[in-house]
């Protein structure tokens, strides 16, 4: 219940914090976190709502809508689908006293699971609009697995047009994946008879490709994840995300 | 967790029910723990989560080093045909471990409609249904909870139940079997004797034989051994300041029914309606003091950061100091923007000055609970609220620019006539003339009243126990008649399915003999009863009748008033002759004061307690 070495509870820290100067204008501190685990099934809504109370138990400066129901201004960066695992994910938060990015991380730490983690917090040079690529580490384990197959579904997904359906707000619509995949590179691991994919997708707002999508397709075109659930699985982990000349988006 | 698992998670609903991995689960080292104990609630996570009973008893469970205490919930249907299809049995949330794997089980019985669920979940756990085919290596099933107080129905399928409150109980039991197992004298059948003989509040289905007379009441209770109690007392933590309360609450990243702190403000209920059970099974009254109160509020808020605290006791505004609490509350409360809600506000305790302090009364939805139609059904009843309290509560709402009130009616209540049922459309029209005579209203908003009535259950520990639920037809005609009775638009009227209240009537007063439906439905499939889409009553009907049972003899009879009853071998601490002295008032349209204006000597005085209205116990 104690935070910090001054001992204060909570709610006195809290009380500490409202008595400092006001900053001039809020300020956006960026936080690059971890998602992986069980948090895969966690929605962007549940996940938003879990940050709002994480904020609050963290005690940080946070800085709130004026207004008659004020809240605080959360912004994420992709979307990650449920199912997906991240070590990449970003989220623009606003405070409005002082307190170092350091001291932001460490106290939102403390209120997290190993699962959900902050690794970085800094003052964003950046916006969310430049992001435009996001790589990804999938791993099959399928029945069949070989050397073929991992070269039967490099051609797939290097042969253009391959066409499935994307649900949008404005309905389905049927759009050739192959342009958004930037580089694939896809291995047959033999010690553990899976195949791991590397892929680099695009993350532009408009033409943002999940890659279910490459899920789906080789459920398709390559019969994969076809025998036994039990035995079958697949992960996605997003690596890392870029801006369009390939430089890390931080 | 396991990868296998994750195609299934990723192809049902909600996969976040069963992820786990939430901020403040307890995991504890499997290989120093001595007793593990799997805590289930019988219905879905985002109501199991909710639960306040859960809260405290995982935490009260873990704070005992040697015992790790999990959470399970039943999965929901897409779920569990999953789980079937690819014999994945039921797993507890923190370990991911099979139930059969754990040293205890305990089920909490809330509500009659959730016993098929119980089962469900023993059956998905692959563990025998009935506890005399569960040998000395699988599990102890306890229950507990409200629907404790006549376990009957369920008796075959438990080791023993938990009678009262189980904040002393479960860790008693965790206690006893571990010293068993560490003397090397486990078994079974020596621990439930043990814990029937040793523990208050025990009650070991398996060590009493019921027999019937030919009419097919109860003959009587025996007990297999001397040494057992013959009349199981209910066991209450006596003072509720120093009773545990859980510093950490598990923290779900999905949405579920109450996100929000809450605050147990006093348990039991000065109030006496005499339909209720919870008002008769949580005497006597025990309040905790704002002071505790208000440094319990903080803690949970720093350790939640929920931004709403709940005060939650049966009719919240008896609570003798909720003036100086709120006051506590609010010093801190505002500045945090967290709000405070007080559920089950009384319609005489309504007041402008309480609309102005609290913002979610300010903000939400008007609800009051009127019961019955006219008063002289409230008087049969002991509702003790006037037409004219309703009346002006209304009106201090509509001045404050509401426009909207939701009322809560039962029918079917004993002595009800057409009258009543006519009395309920014209209390709403008096509602809605109220808004209008209210110089200050909203202009801009026409009113609303919706009106919601559910049908009257007779429940084991109330003066009402003995009687007859009426029949189906005559509840759907009543249903009718009152909607041919409403004409306005501004009144909304809705009602409960009087199915699902026939088969929980006899669910609640059976006994026994009811296993082997349950059994076969089981068997069928049935689970989430309480579930709109999930009920059935065509096959509960059937299932009834292909066990041999009548709904009618359990629901629709007028039970005798020396009739032995399932649930006589439970002490409730209130009196089998206070009951029956209450249903005579009931009868004679009289009221009774609550416990704070007079006492009127129900017996539970003999429980003790601290903070409590009761007078002393001569012993
Ligand atoms: S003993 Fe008297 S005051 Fe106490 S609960 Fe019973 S009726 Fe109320």
């Amino acid at each position: 219940m104690l935070s910090q070495s001054e001992k204060l509870s909570k709610l006195e820290e809290k009380k500490r914090i409202l008595a400092l100067p006001e900053l001039e204008r809020p300020r956006t501190v960026r936080l690059k976190f971890r998602k992986v685990g069980s948090l895969q099934y966690i929605s962007h809504l549940d996940l938003q709502r879990t940050f709002m109370r994480v904020l609050t138990r963290a005690c940080l400066p946070v800085w709130y809508t004026k207004g008659f129901n004020p809240h605080a201004k959360l912004v994420f960066s992709t979307p990650l689908s449920v199912g997906a695992q991240s070590e990449y994910e970003f989220l623009d938060l606003r405070i409005d006293r002082e307190m170092s990015t350091e001291e932001i991380m460490k106290r939102l730490n403390r209120e997290l699971t190993e699962e959900l983690q902050i690794t970085e917090a800094y003052l964003p040079k950046s916006d969310f609009s430049e992001i435009a690529w996001a790589t990804y580490e999938i791993e099959i384990c399928t029945e069949h697995a070989s050397e073929a197959l991992a070269e039967q579904m490099t051609k797939v997904l290097t042969t253009a047009p391959l066409l499935l359906t994307k649900r949008t707000k404005a309905g389905e619509k049927e759009i050739d994946i192959v342009p958004l995949i930037h580089e694939i590179k896809i291995r047959f691991n033999e010690n553990d008879a899976t195949i791991g994919i590397s892929a680099t997708l695009s993350a532009t707002t408009g033409e943002f490709l999940n890659p279910e999508m490459l899920i789906t397709a080789l459920k398709r075109e390559c019969s994969i994840m076809s025998g036994d659930p039990m035995k079958e699985w697949y992960t996605i982990l997003r690596t890392s995300v870029m801006k369009a000349d390939f430089t890390r988006f931080r | 967790m396991n990868k296998n698992v994750s195609n299934i998670l990723k192809a049902v609903s909600k996969p976040g029910r069963y992820s786990g991995g939430e901020y403040g689960q307890i995991i504890k080292d499997k290989s120093k723990v001595k007793a593990r104990f799997a805590f289930c609630f019988p219905d879905t996570y985002e109501i199991g989560m909710s639960n306040l009973g859960v809260r405290i008893l995982y935490g009260v469970l873990n704070r005992e080093e040697d015992v790790w205490c999990e959470r399970v919930y039943d999965p929901w249907l897409d779920m569990q045909e999953k789980m079937r299809e690819h014999h994945l049995p039921l797993c507890a949330c923190e370990s991911g471990d099979p139930l059969s794997e754990f040293d205890m089980i305990g089920f909490t019985l809330q509500y009659e409609m959730s016993y098929t669920n119980v089962l469900n979940m023993l059956d998905l756990a692959g563990l025998p249904l009935r506890q005399s085919e569960r040998d000395d290596s699988m599990p102890i099933v306890i229950g507990g909870g409200p629907c404790a107080y006549n376990p009957e129905p369920v008796a075959d399928f438990f080791d023993l139940f938990n009678i009262g409150e189980g904040e002393e109980m479960l860790p008693e039991l965790c206690r006893l079997y571990i010293q068993m197992k560490e003397e090397g004298r486990y078994t079974k059948a020596e621990y439930l004797h043990e814990a029937a003989r040793s523990i208050e509040g025990i009650y070991v289905p398996s060590l009493y034989q019921v027999s019937y007379n030919e009419d097919g009441t109860i003959k009587e209770y025996t007990p297999i051994y001397d040494d057992i109690p013959t009349t199981i007392h209910k066991r209450i933590i006596k003072d509720m300041d120093t009773a545990y309360f859980p510093e950490k609450v598990v923290m779900p990243y999905i949405e579920t029914v109450h996100d929000r702190v809450m605050l147990e403000v006093f348990r039991g209920c000065i109030r006496g309606c005499r339909f209720c059970q919870a008002g008769m099974i949580y005497r006597p009254v025990r309040e905790k003091s704002p002071e505790v109160l208000n440094e319990q509020a903080k803690c949970l808020f720093e350790a939640t950061g929920y931004d709403e605290i709940s005060l939650t006791s049966l009719s919240i505004s008896d609570y003798t100091q909720l003036e100086e609490l709120c006051n506590l509350l609010l010093e801190w409360t505002d500045e945090n923007m967290v709000s405070l809600s007080l559920p089950s506000l009384r319609v005489d305790s309504f007041t402008k000055e309480l609309m102005d302090k609290i913002a979610t009364v300010r903000s939400s939805s008007l609800t009051f609970a009127p019961e019955a139609g006219t008063q002289r059904l409230r008087d049969v009843i002991n509702k003790n609220v006037l037409e004219e309290d309703l009346l002006r509560a209304v009106k201090v709402a509509f001045e404050a620019g509401k426009n909207t009130v939701k009322l809560y009616f039962m029918s079917g209540l004993p002595t009800e006539t057409l009258d009543d049922i006519a009395g309920i459309a014209e209390l709403a029209s008096h509602v809605i003339d109220a808004y209008y005579q209210t110089p200050n209203r909203n202009r801009a908003k026409k009113p609303q009243v919706t009106i919601s009535v559910s049908c009257f259950i007779p429940k084991p520990f109330t003066p009402f126990q003995w009687e007859a639920q009426d029949t189906f037809d005559q509840l759907a005609e009543k249903q009718e008649y009152l909607g041919s009775k409403i004409t306005d638009k501004k009144i909304r009227y809705t009602h409960h399915d009087a199915k699902v209240s026939r088969i929980e009537a006899v669910l609640a007063r059976g006994d026994r003999r009811l296993a082997p439906a349950l059994e076969l439905a089981c068997k069928e499939g049935f689970c989430f009863d309480s579930w709109d889409e999930c009920f059935d009553y065509d096959r509960w009907i059937s299932v009834l009748e292909r066990t041999g049972i009548d709904p009618a003899f359990y629901a629709n009879r007028v039970w005798g008033l020396d009739e032995v009853l399932p649930w006589d071998i439970i002490d409730c601490g209130v009196s089998k002759e206070f009951l029956r002295k209450e249903r005579d008032r009931a009868y004679a349209e009289a009221t009774t004061p609550n416990c704070r204006e007079k006492c009127s000597g129900c017996g539970a005085n003999k429980m003790g307690g601290e903070r409590t209205c009761c007078p002393k116990a001569k012993n």
